[in-house]
């Protein structure tokens, strides 16, 4: 009796701690891929890939705890907190953490052949842990483009910048220097367009609309908030040669911001006909172009100054061209 | 569970933005600063300062064209008004509001002097700038 308990307190003992390793490893990939093989699948950032010895070994062997410290704390180099998931509990990132180690020391050493492929590879749909790889340093830096996931490669408007990279914050613009105390204090961009009228191109921001909607309330006068200035209504046609809808110039929206000394004389002499104006000359930045492709909204918004109809079935008549 | 706090949702959706950015990575580092955005480096690079950055967007929301354009003389050419820190001081350009009286005073230089060393001047995503890359 006594034997016979002892030897199933032996076989718990033994047992529990296998039972236990086997739910932490598979919560640890649950949570892995979930959260972390985002970065970590494809070594994106700086991030150690997984099942990746050489990017493990050095981390590895500063010891699990600091692993855990910089999983849940996050880095300077970019790792975000929980892996960017504030929801995970400490033992899920843990478990996480515990499950890339594993993975990375149960990878084949770059020394290695390849006896047997690596386990992550075949869960993944691109080719990892191609053996050879690792052999030479330009063989590593294709393996780099072929991990890139395939979802990725022919991806939808390829050259296109997606929404999320759209009014970055300044320490991520590329103009500011992060480097620069003041540029943590300036403003980003996205909290200030927030409930404004969005647009397709430039700051992604319908202006003249936000005005409009008095969503905005821009001083006429710097040192003075109640000023207001002349607008003027008052619609210039401008009939262009080609296929293209003839443009329509509204002043109105033009006098809201601007006076009329900033675009006559200078610009525009205030005379019907005497302006001479082409694509390739606003494309230059002249005419239109000295706001239209700067601060205004630039030159792909066509529609919006071609924007008249031409009567077609008129002008077909007029030149004998119809049937 | 842990307590959702307020900074977590929105810290998940600047990581989840984050890895999206560099996954979907284009030209790796080009800038992509907000549109209009001038930098003038008329002075500042032989001055030993950063080149200034002015944000046309945020001055947009507070002023309209005219303010700066007609009243204050600013030229519609990024690098052409010959700005140094002796007309700002004389409230003259910038100097107009950033007197401590309608914006803060010049005295938080990394403010405006805020892009990497080098930086020629610009004005960003501009057609020009597209065209000439």
């Amino acid at each position: 009796m006594r034997a016979r308990l002892g030897f199933r307190i032996f076989l718990f003992s033994v047992l529990a701690p296998c039972w236990v390793g086997t739910v932490s490893a598979q919560q640890g990939k649950t949570v892995y891929e979930k959260s972390c093989a985002l970065c970590h699948g494809a070594g994106v950032a700086g991030a150690p890939k997984f099942g990746n010895s050489a990017d493990w070994a050095p981390r590895i062997s500063r010891g699990a705890a600091a692993l855990y410290t910089s999983a849940l704390n996050g880095t300077p180099k970019g790792m975000p907190p929980r892996g960017g998931n504030a929801e995970l509990k400490d033992a899920d990132v843990k478990a996480a953490v515990d499950y890339m180690m594993a993975a990375a020391a149960a990878s084949p050493k770059p020394a290695a052949a390849a006896a047997k492929p690596p386990a992550p590879a075949a869960e993944k749909p691109a080719p990892v842990g191609k053996p050879a790889a690792a052999a030479a340093p330009a063989a590593a830096a294709a393996s780099v483009a072929a991990a890139q996931p395939a979802a990725q490669v022919n991806a939808f408007n390829r050259l296109m910048r997606p929404a999320s990279r759209q009014n970055p914050p300044p320490t991520e613009d590329g103009i500011h220097d992060p480097k620069n105390d003041g540029t943590h204090q300036l403003q980003a961009p996205r909290s200030a367009y927030e409930g404004l009228p969005r647009a397709s191109a430039g700051n992604r921001v319908n202006w003249v609309a936000a005005l409009e909607e008095k969503r905005i309330t821009p001083r006429w006068d710097r040192a003075d908030p109640k000023a207001a200035g002349l607008v003027l209504d008052f619609n210039i046609v401008r009939e262009v040669k080609g296929s293209m809808p003839d443009v329509v110039y509204p002043h109105k929206q033009h006098t809201e911001w601007l006076d009329c000394s900033n675009c006559h004389p200078a610009i525009f002499i205030p005379q019907k006909g005497a302006n001479q104006i082409s694509m390739a000359s606003i494309l230059l930045g002249e005419k239109c172009g000295v706001c239209h492709g700067k601060v205004a909204f630039p030159v792909s918004e066509c529609r919006l100054c071609h924007s008249k109809k031409k009567d077609l079935a008129g002008s077909a008549s007029a030149t004998g061209a119809r049937p | 569970m842990r307590n959702r706090n307020p900074g977590s949702e929105a810290l998940r959706a600047a990581a989840c933005a984050a890895v999206c950015a560099v996954l979907l990575a284009l030209p790796a580092g080009a800038p992509r600063a907000e549109y209009g955005d001038v930098v003038i480096n008329n002075h500042s690079d032989k001055a030993g300062m950063r080149p200034v950055v002015f944000p046309h967007w945020f001055h947009r929301i507070r002023f309209s064209c005219k303010a700066c354009h007609a009243d204050l003389g600013f030229q519609f050419r990024a690098g052409g008004n010959d700005i140094n820190m002796v007309k700002i001081i004389d409230g003259q350009f910038c100097g107009a509001c950033h007197n401590g009286e309608i914006a803060w005073a010049i005295e938080n230089c990394n403010l405006c002097h805020s892009a990497p060393p080098g930086t020629p001047t610009q004005v960003h995503e501009s057609t020009l700038q597209r065209m000439n890359k």
